[in-house]
């Protein structure tokens, strides 16, 4: 059976998410894959930028619609939009970010379309007429193959991180898509406030630098962390008892209730490594621990162990970062 | 006011986990199996809301697991919740998230609710995909990742927690909605509660009394585990001693570029 590929653009008033270019990058391999077109919907304000951002990626067409209600009213105009395009294009696998809010768009396109759900997908193969995904689960110490029965539709969501992403323009048509008829909304958003700043995803950073109890205060995270994480390019992370302290928002914690990430880089400080802790970050690349103790849990399973204090070690190393940077620049 | 707490029952998060290879899903005995941990904040935002409203307000756990189950549930009930509902079969094995939602849903039809509340993530699954099928195949609303819940009249206003901050989002009951860890730490079970469990009643469930019109369990899925491989575990840290913080940072600094992450 011919199939498509339909990407779910997430993006914030036209600013795309990173995730956005590896889902439009592997639909593109997979459509080939099962003969079928790549398709990308991006909704609501800033729709026609996204449209540009990803026309420098392999899709066939690019799905908009800026419509008011679709910031206005929470999830539902999205979904119908989705599925208008779902619809429209026939048979296909629909790939979304695995985020919080591709979590809630993939569950529910996944019901509306009658289709099975595959997450956190790390790998997409096609053996004969199935797709295969592959996944870590149980906090990534087991690794699943998961196969859509035959069914119209199977739904996606994509680990940030686990694809590459690569350009290449083909010229993807821009598509306005038809508001959906007869539909009403019943979650209304009232306002959108801002806590953390949003440059990078936690879960899409490439380098992630996370603090935790042993840093004592929420200071360090501004004073230490972050100019370290931005030397490296990449963003800061949390313990549990780092946000539980109130030193940093949740949505900087990593683990079993906090974000599972994937950086080529984990670098902690005053983090002892506690099992709920272990599982948010073990399938990182590297993982380099600073801490006072030599005898801490993290040694079991990081790669580098820097017995010190984080104090002394961090201002010296974002040093020397710079330094190599500035030398090489 | 009815409100209906959704609760995983999964192996604690310590247990060795192991999946059958013959039937490819996760070995559920024998293991020592807990309340799902973002399903403790979902009966303890039911619980606050329990309080704050008063009334008529009641709380009921539904979980759908085998029977053995039952003493989990009661750690549930000795929170303060009123009573539970376990949806109960062995027809429903080897269901997905679609068949799962499904077959919850019709059970949640009969049990009747203004307000479902369920955790964000199932620790053993982790799809997060449950909540929100569940919505779609009840018609109701789904509020995700909220805190900060207030309820007045049938009228709901909560914020709605992002990655970069928060919506605040209202709407009407019946609805459906996933809670975040800023409701509050789940309280302990006092012991009062845990007397008091014994005497709450935990109904159970069968299929049969559902009319379920789609297949469930391992038929009815969707999708289906072709195979299941133990991930390598990472080796144990090379462990340096840092003399002083220009060392240390050196260690790290020489580490990286080894890697090739500089
Ligand atoms: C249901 C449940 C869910 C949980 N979910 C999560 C989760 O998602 N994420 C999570 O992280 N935790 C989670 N936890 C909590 C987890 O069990 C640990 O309590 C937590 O990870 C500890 O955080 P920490 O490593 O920052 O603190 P600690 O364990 O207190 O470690 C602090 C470390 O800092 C070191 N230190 C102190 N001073 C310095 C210094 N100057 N320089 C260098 N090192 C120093 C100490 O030696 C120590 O090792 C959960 C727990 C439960 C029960
Ligand atoms: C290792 C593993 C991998 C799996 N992978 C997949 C997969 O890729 N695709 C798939 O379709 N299924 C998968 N399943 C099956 C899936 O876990 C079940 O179908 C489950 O009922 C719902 O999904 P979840 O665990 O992801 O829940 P989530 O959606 O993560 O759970 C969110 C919330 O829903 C509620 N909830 C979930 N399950 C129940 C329940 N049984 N009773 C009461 N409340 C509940 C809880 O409030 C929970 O906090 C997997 C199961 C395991 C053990």
């Amino acid at each position: 059976m011919t199939r498509n590929v339909i990407i779910f653009v997430e993006h914030k008033a036209g600013h795309t998410r990173k995730v956005t270019f590896e889902l439009a990058t592997e639909a593109r391999a997979l459509a080939d894959q099962i003969g079928g077109r790549a398709l990308a919907v991006a909704l609501g304000n800033g729709a026609s930028t996204v449209a540009q951002a990803l026309g420098k990626y392999p899709l066939d067409e690019i799905h908009i619609s800026e419509d008011p209600d679709v910031d206005r009213f929470l999830l539902d105009p999205t979904v119908d939009y989705l599925e208008a395009v779902a619809r429209s294009a026939g048979p296909s696998i629909v790939l979304v970010g695995n985020t919080m809010m591709g979590r809630d768009v993939a569950g529910r396109i996944a019901a509306r379309l009658q289709a099975g759900l595959t997450s956190d997908v790390t790998g997409i193969r096609v053996e004969g007429a199935r797709v295969e995904c592959i996944a870590p689960k149980l906090g990534g110490n087991t690794i699943t193959t998961c196969a859509f029965k035959e069914a119209p539709y199977g739904v996606v969501t994509i680990r940030p991180n686990a694809f590459a992403a690569a350009s290449l323009e083909t010229g993807a048509q821009v598509v306005q898509i038809a508001k959906p008829a007869g539909k009403s909304y019943a979650l209304t958003i009232e306002a959108e406030v801002e806590e953390a700043s949003d440059e990078m995803g936690l879960e899409e950073a490439p380098v992630v630098i996370a603090g935790g109890r042993g840093l004592g205060g929420p200071e360090p995270f501004d004073t230490l962390l972050k100019p370290l994480a931005q030397a490296l390019g990449g963003t800061v992370g949390a313990s549990r008892a780092a946000a539980d302290a109130g030193w940093v928002p949740y949505s900087l914690q990593i683990g079993q209730t906090g974000k599972v990430v994937s950086p080529q880089l984990y670098l902690c400080a005053g983090i002892s490594g506690a099992i709920q802790h272990k599982v948010g970050m073990q399938t990182a690349g590297t993982i380099v621990a600073i801490n006072k103790d030599g005898s801490v849990p993290i040694g079991e399973f990081a790669d580098l162990l820097v017995v010190g204090d984080a104090f002394k070690i961090l201002p010296e190393l974002t040093q020397l970062v710079q330094e190599s940077k500035a030398a090489h620049a | 006011m009815k409100i209906v707490v959704t609760v995983k029952l999964v192996p604690d998060t310590n247990a060795v986990k192991r999946i059958d290879p013959a039937t490819k899903r996760l070995v559920r005995t024998g293991v020592e199996t807990v309340i799902n941990p973002f399903d403790e904040y979902a009966i303890e935002a039911a619980l606050a809301l329990k309080e704050k409203l008063g009334g008529d307000t009641t709380v009921t756990i539904f979980t759908m697991a085998a029977e053995s189950g039952k003493e989990v549930v009661r750690k549930a009930l000795a929170m303060g919740a009123d009573d539970a509902v376990m949806l109960s079969d062995a027809g429903l094995e080897g269901s997905d998230v679609w068949a799962s939602a499904y077959a919850m849903a019709q059970a949640l039809k009969k049990i009747g609710f203004d307000l479902i509340i369920c955790g964000a993530l199932a620790e053993d699954g982790n799809t997060g995909g449950l909540p929100n099928a569940l919505s779609e195949y009840l018609g109701v609303p789904a509020l995700t990742n909220a805190r900060h819940i207030e309820i007045s009249d049938a009228k709901v206003k909560a914020q709605r927690e992002t990655d970069s901050g928060y919506q605040v989002v209202t709407g009407a009951l019946p609805m459906l909605m996933t809670v975040t860890m800023a409701v509050g730490e789940p309280r302990y079970a006092s012991l009062k509660g845990i007397m008091g469990a014994k005497r709450k009643t935990t109904a159970v469930m069968a299929l049969s009394e559902l009319g379920l019109e789609k297949a469930v369990g391992t038929g009815g899925a969707k999708t289906e585990v072709v195979e299941i491989a133990a991930r390598p575990a990472r080796g144990k840290a090379r462990v340096e001693e840092a003399a002083d913080g220009p060392a240390g940072a050196k260690i790290i600094f020489d580490f990286l570029k080894e890697r090739k992450l500089l």
